[in-house]
């Protein structure tokens, strides 16, 4: 008996020592000073593409910056939460060297601007065959909520999120406009035949989803979306995105305005989707990536969200109720965003004007 | 002058009220027009929800706003009106209207033309937001006249 209760209590002490220990890491510098870094697509793990929001695309060769800009890129605008945002490779890049950017476009003349994604050809430092394969409509004169995160579906369609312009935010509720929207389309900018309002006459085609506020994390995992979005104050969402399914804002919310007001008083209400995650107060959640590499084993099948507020990285297991999470990297300000490279290292952007593009690594 | 100050206080709660009124009617008839089951008594909460978080749980309290505003009318309407013969309470009425008004259009100017207080986004909530500034200073306006003949 007593050799029995031995047993148990070291099982249980060893499963609880195994569970403390933390995955020792370090952190390599791949760029610093740069300007806003915004969005990263990894080609490999020596090349690295990366967005300023100011308006530059920047890439990383064998390991180091270039110091030459990649030319190419259109007029952007850069205020506030506007300027070039995501980038992402095209499922066969490494044959077609075809690349999206997603960023805000100006109208000069209307003084208004929009979510705008293009898709191009990486020439060397060069983008050619430029074509524009989505704008939001309509535009608008804030220069906020953009959404601009992209993926790729399993069948070659391209989602692009796109954010409820801050003062539109009940345009999210209805369907004819791209405010608080998550768009599908083809890479030439066609719409697909399956999309799920494509037969409604009141709707947009390119709708996939709406009901959404900023959402800035979205990630494709076992043919499952996984999309994270910013809440007002308190609100913060991690959803499971499907075709046609309203995720609520700002009819359901669990946040409050940032002039304190109450935007809803409702949370829950049938008919609308339900977050698997929410997080009051904000963390402020801005890209997403799946961790399914060798180099941290520990961290296999978790969502990886940056975050920006008060500036981490929170781990979450997917077999999980999504009720655990883990922060990493809590000493490194806002991380503007996510990616993981080939190795299973990460890279992490930091925000602000003086940012990083960091390789995190196993340490020791 | 005690008076004075009691009259302005009170002028201001009555105004941020007014707003957080506005601010709480915008957000619930919009929820109405969407089919959310709003009930009167939701409608009461959620207005001394507001009343206490837009002026302890923003990021600026409300009434500080107001006060700031409003003080600062009220006393470019004092100047006028040794030159300007109109009725008191119109004058700070007018004056309440605009600094209100102020508040609206100016903040989003600090902020990437963000409307933060939600119930000014349209011209209507724009109006009756004046509307509510003019009646807070209306009675500012009263109160005077009415002390200065007591």
């Amino acid at each position: 008996m007593n050799k029995k209760l031995s047993i148990f209590a070291f099982t249980i002490l060893f499963t609880l020592h195994a569970s403390a220990v933390s995955v020792i890491y370090k952190y390599q510098n791949l760029a610093e000073n740069i300007s806003h870094p915004w969005g990263i697509a990894v080609i490999d793990e020596n090349n690295i593409l990366f967005t300023e929001l100011t308006g530059a695309l920047r890439i990383i060769e064998d390991g180091v910056l270039s110091p030459e800009i990649i030319s190419g890129v259109p007029d952007i605008l850069f205020a506030g939460q506007a300027g070039l945002s995501d980038v992402v490779l095209d499922p066969n890049f490494s044959t077609n060297r075809k690349l999206y950017l997603s960023f805000s476009s100006p109208d000069k003349y209307e003084k208004t601007n929009t979510l705008e994604v293009i898709s191009a050809k990486l020439d060397s430092k060069k983008l050619i065959e430029i074509k524009t394969i989505f704008k939001a409509a309509p535009s608008r004169d804030t220069a906020a909520h953009y959404g601009a995160r992209m993926a790729f579906l399993k069948d070659g369609t391209l989602l692009i999120t796109s954010g409820d312009g801050f003062n539109y935010r009940e345009q999210a509720q209805y369907l004819d406009n791209h405010f608080g929207k998550i768009i599908r389309i083809n890479t030439d900018g066609s719409i697909p035949g399956d999309n799920p309002f494509i037969n409604d006459d009141d709707a947009l085609s390119e709708i996939w989803s709406y009901g959404h506020r900023n959402p800035q994390g979205i990630v494709l995992i076992d043919g499952v979306v996984y999309e994270n979005e910013h809440g007002p104050m308190g609100g913060d969402e991690i959803n499971i995105v499907q075709p046609a399914k309203n995720y609520g804002w700002p009819a359901i919310t669990y946040g409050k305005d940032y002039s304190g007001a109450t935007i809803s008083p409702f949370t829950k209400k049938e008919g609308l989707e339900q977050p698997i995650k929410y997080w009051v107060p904000s963390i402020a959640p801005s890209g997403m990536a799946f961790y399914n590499g060798s180099m941290f084993p520990e961290w296999k099948n978790s969502l990886l969200i940056s975050a920006l507020v008060p500036g981490d990285v929170r781990r979450i297991q997917i077999e999980d109720t999504l009720s655990k999470e883990e922060i990493l990297f809590s000493d490194l300000g806002r991380v503007r965003d996510i990616e993981v490279s080939p190795d299973g290292s990460l890279i992490l952007a930091t925000d602000g004007p003086n940012g990083k593009l960091i390789r995190v690594i196993r340490g020791n | 002058m005690i008076k004075s100050s009691f009259y302005l206080f009170f002028c201001i709660l009555i105004a941020t009220s007014l707003v957080i009124l506005q601010e709480t009617m915008s957000n619930l008839v919009w929820l109405i027009s969407v089919n959310m089951p709003v009930t009167f008594a939701m409608f009461i909460a959620t207005y001394f929800d507001n009343l206490f978080m837009m002026n302890g749980g923003g990021e600026v309290p409300l009434v500080a706003l107001v006060a700031i505003g409003m003080s600062f009318a009220f006393l470019v309407a004092k100047i006028l009106l040794i030159w300007v013969k109109i009725s008191k309470s119109v004058a700070y009425g007018l004056a309440g209207s605009a600094a209100i008004l102020a508040i609206v259009l100016l903040m989003p100017l600090a902020f990437y033309n963000l409307d933060i207080l939600a119930g000014g986004r349209s011209i209507t909530g724009k109006t009756i937001l004046s509307l509510y500034g003019f009646v807070s200073g209306y009675f500012f306006g009263a109160s005077l006249s009415s002390k200065v003949e007591s």
